[in-house]
């Protein structure tokens, strides 16, 4: 028995990777995890118009005021609850104080509304409106970025051990020799995930609409557009993965390192607010942040093109860098070596 | 000009030289096969030739072009993983080789294999698998076909049966080239090529690499002698016989024996050319 404690020691001590999951992970994670979950809400970011200065100094520590607009209308807070740039909007038209409370950021807007109550409780003036998710249903949060998820799992985890399997299974040289540019090949493994992720995606979120009662409230094409580069982003970081893993367990390791930290720290279920800034500035590199953001925002929120250009835009670069430097990797691997022709 | 011709080509990974100088080639319609005991540098050559590998030195060229400007639709590879996809049934794999060929799936019938046609490659023994490799490889009809290892851990029906088909793949005017490392199997090629620690020890026909090559038999051997005939240099081999002794001379062996051993000259067979070529 001694003997064979002693090789599985040796074994596992060559294999770099799983001494990196083993020892490294869990510490990482702990860290990581430990500051990341929270459903504790600390700020709120705060939208204020039509206020007298002195009222927003009165307003609860919470409530971090983003932006004083003191022309601003009930139009204007919801159009900065659509795009995102804050949770909260305090509105003021001389008489009366109208919070508007976005939904779609659960426990955030669960803690908004505690607030909302204690000052409706204190001024009869004041009244609170909770805009996208009026009921605060946890689905209706959930099911966006579960849509999310579902593309991380097929394009990263998935694809990443369909290619190792070439690569394992010795078919990735027959490819090589086969008549067949690296793009078409690529293109050719790819293609299939993408259509099944696609389908996951829509068959998801008609089960959400139709078992759950999640709104669709958006237009199909924003949503559309964020899946599609989000796809892509995931599709890259699958095929990335394959490049460098020498088989298949290799490859879940690895592409369970990408997915487990876009689960936690990507907003889906801890909100970033919550966590510790280093934290939450990995979250910000994460591209399930954006994807959720846009999906949220189209279901929830009937956002368009204009209100998430920001997170469009951040998956389409991360699409063009990463997927783009798979697809160099991938053709190398397809590429022939230069065998120096005769004279 | 040959079909199939390597010039000098080396292959380093890191500080290990796994392929150094070796030259060789094949014209259509011929058999060479690459021989050489695992490691010897025969998978590593048959790599670099597809441009799979790229050499450290050497030219390497296939139809008259390097493997990066070679029509692929004109090469035939069987790898040492065969290259098949184990969930996919016998039928599948061939539909998906022949239509990237652009051309008709072989018939299952013919090539004996209709009866497992729709059975998952998983499902199979090697031998069968092998077979199914060599359709796969063959069904575009290529120019020059590259074989590593193809009889690997076939039982010796399934050797001939598979010996059959790449003759009959070289009758049809393609140059093959085979590696092994069973050594009765050089008698299928036309040439060879003998690799050893990556270096070329012998190139030639069977017939050149036989002729004049004696080892000397003895009648039994102890222990003791056993020892004595190593530390000489010899490799005492047994033939359920006798002892086959290669790599000593007739004197030697009296020598290291004494006049007693009754000790006689004999033709040496492939595998022990190879042995007497390899230390």
């Amino acid at each position: 028995m001694l003997a064979m404690i002693v090789k599985e020691f040796r074994q596992v001590g060559r294999d770099k990777r799983t001494v990196a999951m083993l020892v490294v992970m869990p510490v990482v994670l702990l860290l990581v995890f430990g500051y990341a979950a929270s459903f504790d809400v600390d700020e709120i970011p705060t939208y204020v118009a039509g206020v007298p200065e002195s009222a927003v100094a009165q307003l609860p520590e919470i409530l971090v005021v983003e932006e004083i607009d003191p022309n601003g209308t009930a139009g204007d807070a919801a159009d900065k609850l659509v795009a995102g740039e804050a949770v909260v909007g305090v509105v003021g038209d001389g008489s009366s104080i109208r919070i508007f409370i976005d939904g779609s950021e659960l426990f955030m807007a669960q803690a908004a509304v505690q607030v909302a109550l204690v000052a409706e409780s204190q001024n009869p003036a004041v009244s609170h409106e909770v805009l996208f998710n009026p009921d605060l249903d946890t689905s209706a949060v959930l099911v966006p970025g579960l849509a999310g998820l579902i593309i991380v799992f097929v394009g990263t985890l998935v694809t990443s051990m369909s290619v190792v399997r070439e690569q394992e299974a010795g078919t990735m040289e027959q490819l090589a020799i086969m008549p067949f540019k690296p793009r078409d090949v690529f293109i050719g493994k790819i293609a299939p995930y993408f259509l099944i992720a696609a389908i996951d995606i829509i068959a998801v979120v008609l089960i959400g609409m139709w078992v759950f009662d999640v709104p669709f409230n958006g237009s199909v094409l924003p949503m559309a557009t964020g899946a599609v580069l989000f796809l892509f982003v995931a599709l890259g970081v699958g095929v990335a993965i394959s490049s460098i893993s020498q088989n298949q367990a290799q490859a879940i390791q690895l592409a369970l390192m990408t997915v487990l930290p876009q689960i936690m720290l990507s907003g889906i279920i801890f909100p970033l607010s919550s966590m510790a800034p280093a934290v939450r500035w990995i979250g910000y590199l994460l591209p399930l942040t954006y994807f959720n953001l846009v999906a949220k925002g189209v279901m929830l929120k009937d956002a368009g093109f204009g209100d998430l250009a920001f997170p469009l835009a951040v998956l389409a670069l991360l699409g063009v860098v990463i997927f783009g430097a798979a697809v160099v990797r991938f053709s190398r691997k397809l590429r022939p070596a230069k065998t120096k022709a005769t004279a | 000009m040959s079909a199939i011709q390597v010039v000098e080509a080396s292959k380093r990974f890191g500080s290990k030289l796994a392929v150094d100088q070796v030259s060789f080639d094949a014209a259509e319609g011929e058999i060479v096969g690459l021989l050489g005991a695992n490691g010897a540098g025969k998978t590593t050559a048959m790599k670099m030739l597809l441009g799979l590998e790229e050499p450290t030195d050497g030219q390497l060229t296939l139809l008259g072009q390097p493997a990066s400007d070679v029509d692929r639709r004109h090469l035939g590879y069987v790898p040492q993983g065969l290259g098949l996809y184990s969930e996919l049934t016998v039928r599948e794999n061939l539909q998906f080789v022949a239509s990237s060929y652009g051309v008709e799936v072989p018939d299952l019938s013919a090539a004996g294999l209709a009866e497992i046609a729709d059975l998952q490659i998983a499902a199979l023994s090697l031998g069968i698998r092998r077979r199914v490799a060599f359709l796969a490889a063959q069904c575009h009809q290529p120019d020059v076909l590259i074989l590593d290892e193809p009889t690997s851990g076939v039982g010796p029906l399934g050797r001939a049966r598979l010996w059959e088909t790449i003759h009959g793949a070289a009758d049809a005017g393609a140059a093959v080239l085979v590696s092994t490392h069973y050594m009765d199997e050089a008698e299928e090629c036309d040439r060879i090529v003998m690799l050893a620690d990556g270096r070329e020890v012998m190139s030639g026909t069977v017939d050149e690499a036989l002729e004049g090559v004696e080892v000397v038999t003895v009648g039994d051997l102890t222990a003791e002698m056993t020892s004595a005939v190593e530390s000489s240099g010899g490799t005492p081999l047994f033939s359920g016989e006798e002892w086959r002794i290669v790599g000593m001379s007739m004197e030697e062996v009296h020598r290291v024996l004494g006049k007693d051993a009754r000790a006689q000259r004999a033709p040496a067979n492939f595998e022990e050319i190879f042995i007497s070529i390899a230390r």
